[in-house]
């Protein structure tokens, strides 16, 4: 972590640098965390409707209210957390292990139609997802007869292109050298993945885990579409249903978004340590 | 995509086809059953008027009338202003703060990382709310008081032409970095300290170091990060949806948008899987051309 | 790009053996027009042979139709079955803003439920889809003979029924009465005899209050947000001498020159200063808001049900718990009929929406068809009519619900009761004649043209006769000239 000049510099020096840096690092986050801010405080404000919001930027008002709000609105409240955990964390499982092996392969290892495949893959990211929703919507529907099921929920996540392209651009920065000599030393393909390659990706896995969670976690069109009845719904398609024509419990709203919110921090700060740590690829060489 | 387009100078493992076939197998099942099957399907639909009872086959008439629509092109041209002011700042501003994060104490990189994050975190649809009131056009309203302060007058942020789209773009500035500024981070995380312990010895300052230590060797996510921004922002949609549905006067009609109306509000399913092969058209010469670029020295 | 051209071969045939092989899912892409007739008859010879009495189940796809409506969900899927003990109601909840989303994505992918609950101004698009399943042979003469008439005929198109009316609303204003009465608005002839645009206008501008340069109080504020321009354009449109889209001889109205003097009115009323400048922002809510805080003295669109809202917010404010709007006063809401524009005769804008029926790519059996009647009734009809339109502070419009309802209590003001009995009387009527695929160009130009240059109208970017300018060519685009109101 020598990018800084940490030598140079005095220690009166480091500490007013880092002063600044936190300074300006404060003013920005005040900026980007202001509508998180209102979510929270307006959470705890009174479980009335939406014609009763008006606006304050300090919480007149602190009370559980709009959360038990939330809980009361249907009885399946909790079941929309425990469908969006296990959609969400099935969806994390998955793309985890299967993009950072699909990305693997694309990186370090020579077959034919390489290059081919991953560019038809990438071609994919191009399209506009609007457009494939009603002809995935046949397929789920018409074709596999699961709507309403977990399956539907999770199989067109199961890995994503994105992830791919994100496990392969990390991959690239391995050394080859690495594969090589365990392959000298007989390992097979799929042990040099699990005893070398994994270890090496932690980084990038916590990374793919924390986007791929979040991702799934706060999609609402598609557990929309696919889901009939309440207690297969999502949090995020429960959240929407609080909506009313002319009314919106606003307060219970940003107490259900409050709450959708903490599964997500929970996974940071539990993943968080592989991105400080970042198990590097220079670490291990060294 | 570009991969196959460069020299490939970096050695690969040779030897193990049959393992590489192996390892992608199960992304490419999923990806030929829930996105190269409805792509096609989108494609066969594109020269079609659907109806769900039996479309009928018109050729390219959804082609040709997407060429002469002057809505398509305006919300071409609207989407491309939103990724120009929004994609470098956005990722400028993610690379500059994941910079700033660098050299704080663990506990305050943790700290900052997780602020940064939060934004994400938190739902679209509900956060969306709260924008709104940032945005309202009455005196009471966030943006409106704070220009307030320095003697401006009210603006009707979402409701005029004028300051539309701006808000939109102010909205993204201050909400889309979170995923960048972890991956920028994990990359900077990943530079090997030997490029910096050679580069003290040469008494390199700061600013040389960035330059030609840590720009070179974050192009691999740069890169990454730019095409997935771009094609993101081509196909952004939620916040215009959410927020100005695309008005006044399709002031903020962004090309995903349009499509989603298309199918979704019109009906007209066969021109909204043109219009979006057009744009997938359009977003795949703009990657190839990062790639080509910007790829270029990329060294893997 | 060596690869580019090989990529989209393989592409194309990598893919094309994976549609090959589900391609029961895209027959309809594949087939094009012939595919409908042969499926249906099959499936109706397989299906067919169900006695009645045979088990069967229909789904609904309902948006929360009242506050309370959705906890009733369980309720009616009991009652239903203990009705008719081989059928199975199976209930699917979706929000407002939702549901037609989710319905037009069921009615793409060619399996919508067997019943929606929409406003009937949707059913003409579903029937020019083919998706819309007429009723006509399968609804007793008991089922149509228990609905008023009016209401019911506005779920027809062209010669079919497709589904039953829930209820018939009114638009209306709904005016702050102190205000009113400080402004000198003799409210209650308002509410018999209604009001010109000229009367309207000048009751506005003695309504607005002013703190210095800032305004504290508007006349009139009406949610015009997004689509909402829509339907305050519409609305006011009814009572300026264009009830309806088209005229009686099918030629598009909103050509005339009544339109272009109502869209001078519309700006009028803001340059007067007695509705925000920011009117093009304002969102239902914020003007709830702003008519509970007392920074309007009316608002529109009214439904009778906003009654209910101001009361129990005023009971919030006697309880002193904090849990009323904030800064909220005490009102009592008053429902005022739409001033009529341009000399016209006063038609109200009336909704009526319900429980419309679908069919699937598979034509459904007489059987099935005869028990989504059963279904639609029971839940257009009786008790759980009679519980939502009072939840609404709605009409009843089934002699069934008015029994049901005689039972039930409920606390409305007598005079706002009459003014939209009133209103009513002179409620636009329904046109089943307008063919579906007129009824489908008018609303693409209401969506394409009339909504974007309404809300730049709004926001002072266009003038009247730039928006006018505007619909009249998409109209000629659209009809020819022969097909508009040319006067």
């Amino acid at each position: 972590m020598s990018l800084y000049n940490n030598h140079t510099g005095s220690r009166a020096g480091k500490t007013a640098r880092n002063t600044v840096i936190v300074v300006l690092l404060l003013l920005f986050a005040l900026a980007t965390l202001f509508p998180i801010y209102f979510m929270v405080i307006s959470s705890f404000g009174d479980p009335v409707e939406a014609g009763a919001v008006s606006y304050s930027i300090w919480p007149g008002k602190f009370t559980l209210e709009s959360y038990s709000f939330f809980f009361n609105y249907s009885e399946y409240s909790y079941r929309w957390i425990l469908n969006s955990t296990i959609v969400a964390g099935a969806v994390t499982i998955t793309n985890v292990f299967f993009a950072t092996l699909a990305g693997y392969a694309f990186s370090k290892l020579r077959f034919r139609g390489r290059g081919v495949l991953f560019s038809i893959l990438l071609a994919a990211m191009m399209i506009p997802y609007q457009v494939t929703q009603v002809p995935l919507y046949i397929l789920i529907v018409n074709t596999f007869h699961i709507e309403n099921t977990y399956s539907a929920l999770i199989l067109p996540g199961l890995v994503t292109v994105y992830n791919i392209f994100l496990a392969k651009q990390f991959m690239s920065s391995i050394p080859t050298e690495i594969m090589e000599s365990a392959k000298v030393e007989g390992c097979s393909q799929l042990q040099i993945f699990f005893r070398i390659i994994m270890p090496l990706s932690k980084t990038v896995m916590a990374v793919i885990a924390i986007l791929t969670f979040m991702e799934s976690w706060n999609t609402f069109f598609w557990p929309f579409l696919v889901t009939n009845t309440m207690d297969m719904q999502t949090i995020q398609v429960g959240l929407k249903n609080f909506r009313f024509a002319n009314t919106t419990y606003f307060s219970p709203m940003m107490a259900g978004a409050t709450i959708s919110a903490v599964p997500m921090f929970i996974l940071f700060f539990s993943l968080q340590k592989y991105f400080l740590e970042g198990v590097t690829v220079g670490a291990v060489k060294g | 995509m570009a991969q196959s387009a460069q020299p490939v100078k970096k050695r690969k493992i040779k030897g193990d086809g049959a393992w590489g076939y192996a390892f992608i197998a199960v992304a490419l099942i999923v990806y030929a059953l829930f996105t190269a099957y409805p792509v096609i399907s989108a494609f066969l639909i594109s020269f079609q008027e659907y109806k769900p009872l039996g479309s009928t086959y018109i050729g390219f008439d959804n082609y040709t009338a997407t060429f002469k629509d002057d809505l398509f092109w305006k919300s071409i041209k609207n989407t491309l202003v939103y990724t120009v002011l929004t994609v470098p700042v956005a990722l400028l501003l993610s690379f500059l703060v994941a910079i700033m994060i660098l050299p704080l104490r663990k506990k305050l990189q943790t700290v900052f990382k997780a602020v940064y994050y939060l934004p994400v975190v938190a739902s679209g649809v509900a956060l969306s709310l709260v924008w709104l009131w940032i945005f309202d056009p009455m005196p009471g309203g966030i943006f409106n008081q704070f220009i307030g302060w320095f003697g401006a007058h009210n603006q009707n942020w979402l409701g005029s032409s004028a300051t539309a789209m701006f808000s939109l773009v102010i909205m993204a500035w201050l909400s889309s970095h979170g995923a960048s500024i972890i991956i920028y981070l994990a990359a900077l995380l990943g530079i090997d300290d030997s490029y910096y312990e050679a580069a003290d010895l040469d008494g390199a300052s700061f600013l040389q170091k960035l330059w030609h230590i840590v720009i070179p060797s974050l192009k691999p996510t740069t890169l990454f990060l730019l095409v997935t921004a771009i094609i993101g922002s081509f196909q952004v949609f939620q916040n215009a949806y959410l927020m100005t549905g695309g008005g006044p006067d399709h002031a903020t009609t962004m090309v995903g948008l349009l499509i989603f109306d298309n199918a979704f509000k019109y009906f007209e399913f066969g021109k909204a899987a043109a219009q979006s092969l057009i744009l997938a058209l359009i977003i795949a010469l703009v990657s190839l051309f990062q790639f080509k670029f910007l790829g270029k020295d990329v060294d893997y | 790009m060596m690869n580019k051209g090989k990529a989209l071969s393989l592409m194309l045939a990598a893919t094309l053996s994976v549609s090959a092989l589900t391609a029961c899912g895209g027959n309809n892409n594949n087939n094009g027009a012939a595919s409908p007739s042969s499926p249906a008859s099959g499936s109706a010879a397989a299906s067919g042979s169900a006695d009645s009495g045979a088990k069967d189940t229909i789904t609904a796809l309902l948006p929360p139709v009242s506050p309370t409506y959705q906890d009733n969900f369980d309720q009616m899927e009991k009652d239903f079955n203990a009705k008719y003990p081989n059928l199975t109601l199976k209930i699917e909840p979706a929000s407002w803003e939702d549901m037609t989303q989710k319905l037009d994505t069921q009615v793409n992918a060619g399996s919508p439920p067997d019943i929606a609950f929409i406003g009937s101004d949707g059913i003409s698009k579903y029937v020019q889809q083919g998706m819309a399943l007429d009723l006509t042979d399968v609804a007793t003469p008991e089922m149509t003979g228990d609905y008023d008439a009016t209401p019911l005929e506005y779920m027809k198109n062209g010669s079919g029924l497709y589904g039953f009316p829930a209820y018939m609303e009114v638009h209306a204003l709904g005016g702050n009465k102190q205000f009113l009465e400080e402004a000198g608005i003799d409210w209650k002839k308002v509410q018999k005899d209604g009001w010109t645009y000229d009367e309207f206008r000048d009751a506005i501008k003695k309504g607005v209050v002013k703190n210095g340069d800032a305004t504290s109080r508007y006349g009139f504020v009406f949610a015009t947000a997004g689509v909402a321009s829509k339907d305050y354009l519409g609305i006011m449109a009814k009572s300026a001498g264009m009830p309806a889209a088209f005229n009686k001889d099918l030629k598009y109205a909103y050509t005339s020159k009544n339109y272009l003097e109502l869209l001078t009115d519309l700006r009028q009323m803001i340059d007067d200063g007695s509705m925000p400048k920011e009117l093009s922002s304002v969102d239902a809510g914020k003007r709830w808001n702003m008519f509970l805080t007392g920074q309007t003295m009316i608002t529109g669109k009214g439904l009778a049900t906003f009654e209910n809202s101001a009361k129990k917010n005023n009971a919030k404010i006697d309880a002193k718990d904090g849990s009323a709007v904030k800064d909220s006063i005490k009102v009592d809401y008053i429902v005022l009929p739409v001033p009529t524009f341009a000399g016209a005769e006063p038609v109200s804008s009336t909704v009526v929406d319900g429980y419309v029926a679908f069919r699937g790519k598979k034509e459904p059996t007489a059987e099935h068809k005869a028990n989504i009647a059963k279904a639609a009734y029971f839940l257009s009809s009786g008790k759980v009519a009679a519980t939502t339109n009072n939840d609404l502070f709605a009409a009843h419009i089934t002699k069934s619900g008015r029994e049901a309802a005689a039972s039930m209590t409920i606390d409305r003001n007598p005079d706002n009761v009459a003014a939209v009995e009133t209103m009513l009387s002179h409620a636009a009527p329904a046109r089943p004649d307008i063919p579906a695929d007129l009824g489908a160009k008018a609303i693409k130009i209401e969506n394409e043209v009339i909504v974007p240059k309404m809300q730049a109208l709004l926001a002072g970017e266009i003038k009247p006769q730039d928006m006018y300018d505007a619909v009249k060519k998409a109209a000629i685009d659209a009809f020819g000239q022969d097909g508009i109101v040319q006067d």
